[in-house]
């Protein structure tokens, strides 16, 4: 049984963008190298490496992990519990009970602010749980209803 | 108790030795390391050495003028600061709690320091590093009552209690010197002292004229390799020596109180050291089994407690027994924290997680000895020796994993080079996670992983390749149960 809520679509393309800015850093390095392969006329096989790894990352980075992350992440928040699964290759499925919860806030970066988009951090005493980018309402719907039900029953640590 | 007081003076002394503490490395790359200075007048190194340690003195000094403490409206009250003042109010129901402990120098002049301890980490802490024992327990004395006395049901339970002092403190375990010695000279310290020692020399190789010494001792390397492995083991031996006797030094006369409310862990010969444990902090026990010991039936005990701070790297993993049997653990830990069951028959992991075990050996085992083989045939070949070893350890690791529920106990072991099992209330356990790859899903597996907070930050167990089945049960164990739902 899967948790049943997805994190808004939006974030696929939040994900392809920040993909692709770490992507260029690697281009650019190679494009350096490139140039200085050329001028001091160094051996060409690590030119060949760091454009054939640029390619991977960029495949990687852009296409195939933003599509299988946002797929397999799903959240679900319960009375009582968090349930939240995430992971690209290894998928991680975590619970953290309401009275454990010490605070939630939600956060936006300038790309996720963009697309209206926020993340919620969920912080217990000894763990952080992040889920990223939920439609901004959804988000601080989200916050005030887990601090909500946190604050219901309070605990010492 | 209101009127500001001083530290005793010999805190100056103390100040000047933190100080130097700090400045050792600087002060050596600055002056030992770039050696002769050119057009430099020779007297200005001296000069300017001077200056710096008549700066540590006179900022010593003023810094204890400076720094003044007071009980003043249920706040310890601190006043700090050369240049930047700083005030440092602590209400007292923020006291976490107080320890004394007592290095050379506060013995040698009959002094104490006094730790006080907050929940918010290493920031909100105070310490008094130098005053007279009877001032110590007197703001003991002072700030447990004056905390009692705001809260009503502690006033009711006091009364009670004062009946009954004798049985207040009544659990008590004591390590004794043959026990000590035997947990000394099976810890690790040995490796830790060791490593230390190769990276002091392999700091200083430059400086040190190797190939000088070397050159005179060729001699004595001709004697043949036996004199000098003999040697090396004499000099090995020494170490290992050595480290013991700090260690026996350092937990000498261990003892464990335990009265109402808290656990007194006090040790040490020359740094006495007295710990004080709220038993309502304590998040959770730690059995830790390490090669030598797992043997001989013998275990090392630390609570997992949320408090401590940062500074003090000792108080983020406390002992609570040093070395105890097995076979006693259950009935010492039944005194100390009754809530905390050891004896339990753990669910092993599935007999197709071994070759998961040995697969994530053989992950970063290939490469190291495919780099060995290539770089240094052929004595790279010896590399594949390594396999055996490997595959032993893997099993070792398969066999001393496993989890179990006990009423409202999760304990989980699992294996580094040590055997680690963690004992968690379930309320104490801050979340769970489990997780699998596409390896493991394929078997059915997945690794299990709990946390709960220990000191500023968190503690983790973690058990690899457990049957799904025994995932989803541990999860619905822990899952606030549906009937509080309908509350």
């Amino acid at each position: 049984m899967e948790p049943e809520n997805r994190i808004s679509n939006k974030a696929l393309t939040v994900w392809k963008i920040s993909g692709l800015i770490s992507c260029s850093i690697t281009w650019i390095i190679s494009i350096a190298v490139l140039v200085l392969t050329i001028i001091f006329d160094w051996t060409y096989w690590v030119i060949g490496a760091l454009v054939l790894i640029s390619t991977i990352q960029s495949f990687l980075a852009i296409f195939l992990i933003p599509s299988v992350k946002w797929k397999r992440w799903r959240y679900e928040v319960r009375n009582t519990e968090i349930d939240i699964q995430s992971g690209i290759f290894i998928i991680k499925r975590t619970l953290i009970p309401m009275i454990r919860v010490q605070h939630v806030e939600t956060k936006q970066g300038p790309l996720l602010r963009k697309y209206d988009l926020a993340s919620v951090e969920i912080s217990t005493a000894a763990t952080l749980h992040v889920i990223p980018a939920l439609d901004l309402a959804e988000a601080d719907e989200l916050r005030h209803y887990i601090s909500r039900m946190a604050s219901v029953e309070e605990e010492d640590v | 108790m209101s009127d500001p007081k001083r530290l005793h003076p010999i805190a100056v002394l103390l100040n000047i030795i933190k100080s130097i503490k700090e400045l050792v490395i600087p002060f050596l790359l600055v002056v030992v390391i770039p050696g002769k200075n050119e057009g430099i007048p020779g007297w200005i190194q001296p000069l300017v050495i001077a200056i710096i340690i008549l700066l540590i003195i006179g900022n010593a000094f003023l810094q204890w003028l400076r720094f003044t403490y007071r009980i003043e409206e249920g706040e310890f009250r601190i006043e700090s600061g050369v240049f930047v003042r700083k005030k440092r109010y602590i209400k007292f129901d923020r006291i976490h709690s107080m320890d004394i402990s007592e290095g050379i120098i506060q013995r040698v002049f009959s002094l104490v320091k006094l730790n006080i301890e907050t929940a918010g980490g290493s920031q909100a802490d105070a310490v008094l590093s130098a005053i007279r024992k009877s001032d110590a327990d007197r703001i003991n004395a002072y700030i447990s009552e004056e905390k009692n006395a705001y809260n009503p049901f502690d006033r009711d339970k006091d009364e009670v209690a004062d009946n009954e002092i004798a049985a207040k403190s009544s659990s008590v375990f004591k390590q004794t010197l043959p026990q000590l010695v035997a947990m000394a000279a099976t810890s690790g310290a040995v490796g830790v002292f060791l490593s230390g020692a190769v990276a002091f020399i392999s700091q200083f190789d430059e400086m040190i004229p190797f190939q000088r010494i070397f050159k005179d001792y060729e001699d004595f390397i001709e004697m043949g390799t036996f004199i000098l492995t003999l040697f090396a083991l004499v000099a090995l031996l020494a170490v290992y020596v050595l480290a013991t006797l700090s260690m026996v030094i350092k937990y000498a006369s261990f003892t464990v109180i335990k009265t109402d409310e808290e656990i007194v862990i006090s040790r040490g010969l020359l740094e006495k050291r007295r710990l004080t444990i709220p038993i309502h902090k304590i998040q959770g026990i730690r059995i830790m089994e390490n090669l030598i010991r797992k043997p001989l039936g013998l275990a090392t005990v630390y609570i997992e407690y949320a408090g401590g701070s940062m500074e003090d790297k000792e108080s983020l993993s406390i002992m609570l027994f040093p070395l105890i049997r097995k076979k006693h653990l259950q009935k010492k830990i039944m005194e100390i924290l009754p809530v905390y069951e050891t004896d339990t028959e753990m669910t092993p992991i599935p007999k197709r997680a071994l070759s998961r075990y040995v697969f994530r050996k053989f992950l970063y085992l290939i490469p190291i000895i495919g780099a060995l083989v290539w770089f240094f045939r052929p004595w790279g070949y010896l590399s594949f020796l390594l396999v055996p070893l490997a595959i032993f350890w893997a099993y070792m690791q398969y066999r001393d994993a496993g989890w179990s529920i006990e009423g409202n106990l999760l304990l989980l072991s699992s294996r580094f080079f040590s055997k680690q099992t963690l004992i968690m209330q379930r309320s104490r356990i801050q979340s769970i996670t489990y997780k699998k790859s596409w390896f493991q899903n394929r078997k059915e597996l997945a690794t299990i992983t709990a946390s709960i907070k220990s000191g500023i930050t968190s503690r983790v167990g973690m058990v690899a390749d457990v049957e799904e089945k025994d995932c989803l049960i541990i999860k619905s164990w822990y899952s606030p149960k549906k009937t509080v739902d309908s509350q």
